[in-house]
């Protein structure tokens, strides 16, 4: 309790007297309190002389008889159905717990679990069900007992990995971290499931020992733990010979019930253990590829092999990178083989070129044109004395060659603009010039010709959108390559026959929906389907304060907040900690009108500041557009503010009230806001009058 | 590494074309890559168990659920997936943080590893 100071004298030695109730000044004698609560004991006497304690028994967790008027709400109304949440959650764990076999111990902790999730609002929007497995799941794994989350979405036919994922939120939010499984763990649970009778131990034991020899040997990781306990012990139908058991070398009970001669079929096994068979399969031949499956039964009882082996995807991995390394080398010597192949062919060909006659004249021309190495010569001559004699031959070929080429440029880009690019592919000269150079000059004309068309460049920052009006910019787009893409007109004709066969169902459900639309229109029962409600924008607000405003603006809730002094809640916190009583005094006026109760009541000092507030108020409702002040503003009208309110305390008169009340409005707002301040303070004053618990702390 | 956000526009673009000459209205307009998915593989063998108790509660690792730990990176706002082969797959925002995100993981990655036996 802060220790108060008298408002009558400034004095801040007051008596508190528990037994009376009251707080009373030593200097002035001033009474500041009446009626104070106290926490004590009361006996009255019943009938027969019997004296009872006053009071009610209020259990922890029972329902509360009466809640408790106007403290937080939330408390209030909350306690009843909080309780009533957490009993059911209690039954339910329960339930599914004995299912499961679990102690009351393990219960009891999947119960605290469930009490912090609801205290943490985790609940919400998250059906019981799930919670109350997910924190069955969690007390499962920090006691580590051999259930799976597959057994839980057993019972509950639910979704394991919906189940999964309100474990790992609640594994999450509550901080715990759950150890990860061992695959040992499950063993002997299998193991009973399948029934081995009095063998049951050894077998477990056995299964035991190759399963932590695979651990070793990789396979279990990121792998399901019940895969690997599976695998162990699928039990194809085995032969009893004990030669057939070398031969097909299986892992861990699979081994195990077949060393001790037990017969179990795969469809047993998969049933007790929850996987298919193809992955069962599967382990079993990547165990085949470790050595241990090389061992004798002796053998791998009585050693250990120390050689350990990567995971079986690991070396599938690994194995495919060797063969992509393979394959290169082999490109490469390819390449070289080539090379070599093709130096000797060269040389065999200058050779024969000149022992070969050489043609002149009218001849030449036609010899040029039908050897089809004309590229080669055009762009290397190869010998230096048929230079000068070969120049005209070769700009005459060189010539040819272009506007075939350029024809065919021009059919390929589909006629556009073909005069620009003869005189072009013309123009250039054709001394020995490559025909590369000459189509890229030809399709960089046609590409500038296509721009013209089209937008900016691209050069400018890719981020940003280079034409706002949204136009596609077709820079680097082939569209060539496009067209292909595009079905013509067969091949439209039997996609659409696929697809709507595909989709029949589909169709035939749309088409039915739609004729009992129409129906139920006609018949005028035609009930408008609940819309979905459109995602509200969102409010942006630079402060609390003017989010309060905005929402406020937005909708009216109830009729029962006072909305005023909602938008009061978030001035300044600036205003000084100690109020003057004279503050306190406002207060209880203020909470007065928000009670809306009338002023008639037994305190004559609360009467009459009531009416005192009531005008106030009035002048506040009036003021309200002016009620957002700078918080500078506040602070400094604090000081005028306390001589203000210690002047309407002396007089009951409502003049001198108002007159404060006229000051400039941050005074006032500053008053609502100190009021608002001094709740805290004040409440215990109403809590005599009108009989309500203020659990208000300072 | 293959792939740039240059070309996802270009490929967007590609396609907005093909949607033209169909004949459809196109608009093309605020393209924007909102995600990166990247695969790489370290040259080394991952032991995840080890590896999720090092980092907890940034790295979690459910074999009942999915054979990966997953590895979020708060500040980059990127997911790695770490399989025990080795391999991982990194999402995030954009081909930058995706790529920080595999420097920040490889030396934790390092210290869980397991060496090469065969």
């Amino acid at each position: 309790m802060s220790s108060r100071v008298c408002r009558t004298c400034g004095g801040s030695d007051i008596d508190v007297d528990q037994a009376r109730g009251s707080a009373v000044c030593t200097g002035c004698g001033s009474v500041l309190e009446d009626n104070i609560i106290v926490s004590e004991v009361q006996f009255v006497e019943g009938s027969g002389g019997v004296s009872s304690a006053v009071g009610q028994f209020v259990s922890a967790d029972g329902p509360v008889k009466a809640p408790l008027l106007g403290s937080g709400f939330h408390t209030g109304v909350g306690k009843e159905s909080r309780a009533q949440t957490l009993q059911n959650g209690k039954r339910q764990i329960q339930q599914l717990g004995s299912q499961l076999q679990l102690n009351q111990h393990c219960l009891d902790t999947a119960f605290n679990f469930f009490k912090l999730v609801v205290s943490k609002h985790l609940t919400r929007g998250r059906r019981t069900e799930h919670v109350i497995a997910a924190c069955l799941y969690l007390v499962c794994r920090t006691e580590g007992t051999p259930h799976m989350l597959l057994d839980l979405s057993d019972l509950l036919q639910v979704n394991v990995y919906i189940l999964g994922k309100t474990f790992l939120l609640l594994a999450r939010e509550l901080c715990i971290n759950a150890p990860a499984i061992d695959p040992c763990l499950y063993i002997p649970r299998f193991a009973h499931m399948l029934e081995f009778g009095d063998k049951n131990h050894e077998v477990s034991m056995t299964a035991l020992r190759l399963v932590q020899r695979m651990k070793r040997d990789w396979m279990h990781t990121g792998r399901r733990p019940s895969g690997l306990c599976g695998a162990g012990k699928v039990v194809t139908m085995a032969t009893a010979t004990f030669m057939w058991l070398m031969t097909v070398p299986p892992p861990a009970l699979l081994v195990a019930a077949r060393m001790h001669k037990f017969r179990r079929s795969v469809k047993d096994v998969i049933g007790v253990v929850k996987v298919c068979q193809t992955t069962l399969r599967k382990r079993l031949t990547e165990f085949e590829d470790t050595p241990t499956s090389q061992l004798t039964i002796d053998e791998f009882m009585r050693v250990d092999l120390e050689q350990e082996c990567d995971p079986p995807s690991f070396t599938a991995g690994q194995h495919k990178v060797k063969m992509q390394q393979l394959e290169q080398e082999l490109a490469r010597k390819l390449d070289e083989v080539e090379g070599e192949i093709s130096c000797y062919k060269e040389e065999i060909e200058t050779e024969l070129e000149k022992s070969r006659p050489k043609l002149r004249g009218i001849y030449a021309a036609y010899a040029k044109e039908m050897d089809p190495e004309d590229e080669d010569v055009l762009s290397s001559p190869s010998d230096p004395e048929d230079k000068e004699g070969d120049d005209a031959d070769l700009q005459a070929a060189a010539q040819r060659l272009t506007q075939d080429f350029l024809c065919q440029v021009i059919q390929e880009e589909g006629g556009r603009a073909p005069q620009e690019v003869e005189t072009e592919g013309a123009g250039l000269p054709a001394q020995g010039a490559s025909l590369a150079s000459i189509l890229g000059n030809a399709s960089l004309g046609l590409q500038e010709s296509f721009h013209t068309f089209n937008l900016p460049e691209p050069d400018q920052n890719p981020d940003e959108d280079p034409s706002p009006s949204g136009e596609l910019d077709l820079e680097g787009i082939d569209d060539q390559e496009i067209d292909k893409y595009i079905l013509n007109e067969k091949e439209v004709e039997v996609k659409t026959e696929l697809w709507t066969k595909q989709n029949a169902d589909y169709l035939k459900e749309q088409k039915e929906k739609e004729e009992r639309i129409t129906k139920e229109k006609e018949q005028g029962t035609y009930k408008e389907k609940k819309k979905k409600y459109k995602k509200r924008e969102q409010i942006e607000a630079a402060t609390a304060g003017e989010a309060i405003e905005k929402m406020l603006e937005r909708k009216k809730i109830s009729s029962k907040i006072n909305y005023d002094v909602l938008r009061d809640l978030n001035q300044p916190a600036g205003s000084p900690a100690s109020e003057p009583p004279g503050g306190a005094a406002a207060a209880p006026r203020k909470r007065l009108s928000r009670r809306r109760r009338k002023a008639g009541d037994a305190n004559a000092e609360l009467s009459a500041g009531a009416t005192m507030m009531t005008k106030r108020f009035r002048r506040l409702i009036s003021s309200t557009p002016r009620k957002k002040k700078a918080a500078p503003q506040v602070e400094t009208a604090v000081v005028t503010e306390t001589a203000s309110e210690a002047v309407p305390e002396a007089p009951p008169a409502a003049v001198p009230g108002p007159a404060p009340a006229e000051a400039p409005p941050p005074v006032e707002t500053e008053e609502e806001e100190e009021a608002a301040e001094e709740d805290c303070v004040s409440a215990l004053r109403l809590v005599g009058d009108y009989g309500c618990e203020e659990e208000e702390v300072f | 590494m293959t792939g740039s956000e240059e070309e996802a526009k270009l490929g967007a673009r590609r396609l907005a074309r093909c949607l033209q000459k169909l004949g459809f209205k196109v608009r093309f307009s605020a393209f924007r890559v909102v995600n990166v998915l990247a695969v790489c593989s370290m040259p080394f063998a991952v032991h995840l168990v080890d590896f999720t108790k090092n980092n907890r509660p940034i790295a979690s690792y459910e074999p009942e659920l999915h054979p990966a730990a997953t590895y979020r990176i708060k500040n980059l706002k990127a997911t790695v997936q770490v399989f025990s082969t080795g391999s991982l797959t990194v999402t995030g925002p954009n081909v930058q943080s995706v790529a920080s995100a595999v420097e920040h993981i490889y030396p934790l990655l390092y210290e869980c590893q397991k060496p090469r036996c065969k």
